[in-house]
């Protein structure tokens, strides 16, 4: 074999971070393409909330034909942690009985893997996120969306996705066994959603839980959402008062900006601290 | 240059267990070494420094010549590993987990395809590269991750344990790929085993490693041949230590005579085996008699007061 053979591949600065990351998320996907349940398992649940108890509540309770779209953007702020955590159990599974200790030796940083794994979750959470905007629009529920309001809905959800992400990344990394990933679940994608407003607004909660739900980006993703796909800006008046409605807008995005660059600087930093023992 | 060195390299884990004691090896390139010894002794860990996943604690380590801590993404470039536990995305094809290393590594993807191909037929998966790993037998899984290895033509592959957990038929047939590797002369192995045999076998020089320490490094034959070109072994009734006494007095024992529990082992440097037992005969040393060969098992017990075979 000559020496040109085993000349070592110098990779171009083109490729030195795209290729691969190209490559990681390109895994990631034929991984989870190959597990349906990780695309579907997630979606039962807001479907259930938003086409089927939505529009019991609203008969039951008498109120306008809104509520139905305000539980429908609702349940996105339960299908995106759903998702999310979802993606993080993946994250054990190729730890333990995949082919995530290979990918630590190669000659990549290792906060690379987190990133592909998390273009995948975006895009998993896109296409689940569409699938359930279809189908409420199927059965009936009228959004009232503008151009820029699109515009404030998808950078909220993909903002509040890659935080959520970023959280699931880190419990994946200090977590050994997937039981104890499941066990904490609950309380990181479920028990925010009941606080956030996603059924009926925060000045509904009592005093101290309304204060503390204005501290949860998910109260602030949910009334952007809504802000957004429904042009209402009473979730965002119940966070900060203003009058003007696209400052709010403006300010909450920041907090969930903030929150997707923090968790996933922190998921990055804890993933990669964690490949070393 | 040295593909490997190693320098006074140790690792103590949170909780003050030192896993790796400060050692030192070199390996030349294109050398097959190999670090052998039970389970703990520190073989696993000391790999995972070498391929930067355990960080040390004290000591240097250069692959090619690249440090392992201060540049690894160039020291994780010139390697491979092939894991002690089976390592593949299962449910993707084989030709696919050979692919992503090959990315990764920063093949071209022209190249990539046709080193794959290459590989596949030379580890006998040409049959099997396109159907997904779940499908492969223990054999062929292990077959495919060293091909996966070497698909980025590594200057260091690392095997950690690779025939652990085996049957004995799919072992056998791995050891001949592991052998069929020393023709890559461009290739540099650190093989780690507890298997005195793969040792015997494979390594150009191994490294006995017994609790975080290296205690002795030489080819194989030198090991053994250091305890002669026989040894008798004898199961003592009374005091193993006066019985040793008596056959060094006798003359029969050298220096390098030792005893474990009952038994005395005795290397024959200058007196035949038949010589030996009958005067051991003489000395009226009840117990059982035998002579053999020295094996690495008896380098290991008596550098160590332990028996390889039972520690592992």
């Amino acid at each position: 074999m000559s020496t040109a053979e085993i000349a070592i591949p110098v990779p171009r600065a083109r490729r030195r971070a795209f290729g691969p990351l190209a490559t990681l998320a390109r895994r990631r996907f034929q991984l989870t393409a190959r597990t349906p349940r990780e695309l579907f398992v997630p979606l039962l649940t807001p479907i259930m909330f938003a086409l089927v108890i939505a529009p019991a509540l609203k008969t039951a309770l008498h109120t306008s034909a809104s509520y139905e779209s305000f539980v429908a953007i609702g349940t996105i702020g339960l299908l995106i942690p759903l998702n999310t955590m979802f993606s993080g159990l993946s994250v054990i599974v190729d730890r333990v009985s995949g082919a995530q200790p290979e990918l630590l030796t190669a000659p990549i940083p290792r906060g690379l893997l987190v990133v592909g794994n998390l273009l995948v979750a975006m895009a998993t959470t896109a296409l689940q996120v569409g699938v359930l905007i279809g189908v409420a629009l199927a059965r009936g529920i009228h959004f009232h969306a503008t151009g820029t309001g699109i515009v404030w809905f998808v950078a909220t959800a993909a903002l509040f996705t890659v935080g959520m992400y970023g959280l699931a990344e880190i419990l994946a990394s200090r977590v050994p066994r997937q039981e104890e990933y499941i066990a904490r679940l609950p309380a990181i994608a479920i028990l925010p959603w009941f606080l956030a407003g996603a059924l009926f607004p925060i000045t509904a909660l009592p005093g101290f839980l309304a204060w503390v739900a204005k501290f949860l980006p998910l109260t602030h993703g949910l009334a952007l959402m809504r802000y957004g796909l429904r042009g209402d800006s009473t979730g965002l008046h119940a966070i900060w008062g203003l009058s003007d409605p696209t400052a709010m807008a403006a300010l909450s995005l920041a907090v969930v900006g903030g929150f997707g660059l923090l968790l996933t600087a922190a998921s990055i930093r804890v993933f990669s601290r964690s490949a070393v023992r | 240059m040295n593909a490997i060195e190693v320098t006074k390299l140790s690792k103590t884990y949170p909780g003050g267990v030192e896993a790796v004691k400060g050692i030192d090896f070199e390996v030349a390139a294109g050398e097959v070494f190999g670090l052998l010894g039970p389970n703990g002794a520190g073989k696993s860990t000391t790999v995972g420094m070498l391929t930067t996943t355990i960080g040390p604690t004290g000591g240097s380590a250069r692959l090619a010549g690249f440090d392992v801590a201060k540049e690894p993404l160039a020291a994780r470039r010139v390697s491979s590993v092939v894991f002690q536990e089976p390592v593949v995305d299962r449910s993707l094809t084989g030709r696919r987990n050979l692919e992503i290393h090959a990315r990764l590594w920063g093949v071209d993807p022209r190249e990539a395809a046709a080193r794959i191909d290459e590989l596949a037929g030379t580890f006998g998966l040409a049959d099997l590269i396109d159907r997904p790993a779940d499908t492969y037998s223990g054999g062929q899984r292990r077959r495919l991750e060293i091909a996966r290895a070497l698909v980025a033509h590594p200057r260091v592959l690392f095997l950690d344990e690779p025939t652990v957990g085996l049957d004995p038929r799919i072992r056998a047939e791995l050891l001949e790929v592991i052998a069929s590797l020393r023709s890559r002369t461009e290739l540099t192995v650190l093989l780690t085993t507890h298997y005195l045999e793969e040792a015997e076998r494979l390594c150009d020089r191994v490294a006995i490693i017994h609790a975080g320490r290296i205690v002795a490094l030489d080819t194989p034959s030198a090991l053994l041949g250091a305890l002669g070109r026989q040894l008798v072994e004898i199961r003592v009734d009374g005091s193993v230590n006066s019985a040793l006494a008596s056959l060094r007095e006798r003359g029969v024992a050298g220096e390098d005579a030792f005893a474990v529990g009952s038994r005395v082992t005795v290397p024959l440097h200058r007196h035949s085996s038949g010589e030996a037992i009958a005067a051991i005969h003489d000395l009226g040393l009840a117990g059982a008699i035998s002579a053999r060969e020295p094996t690495l098992d008896d380098v290991y017990l008596r550098l160590t007061g332990d028996s390889l075979a039972a520690a592992a």
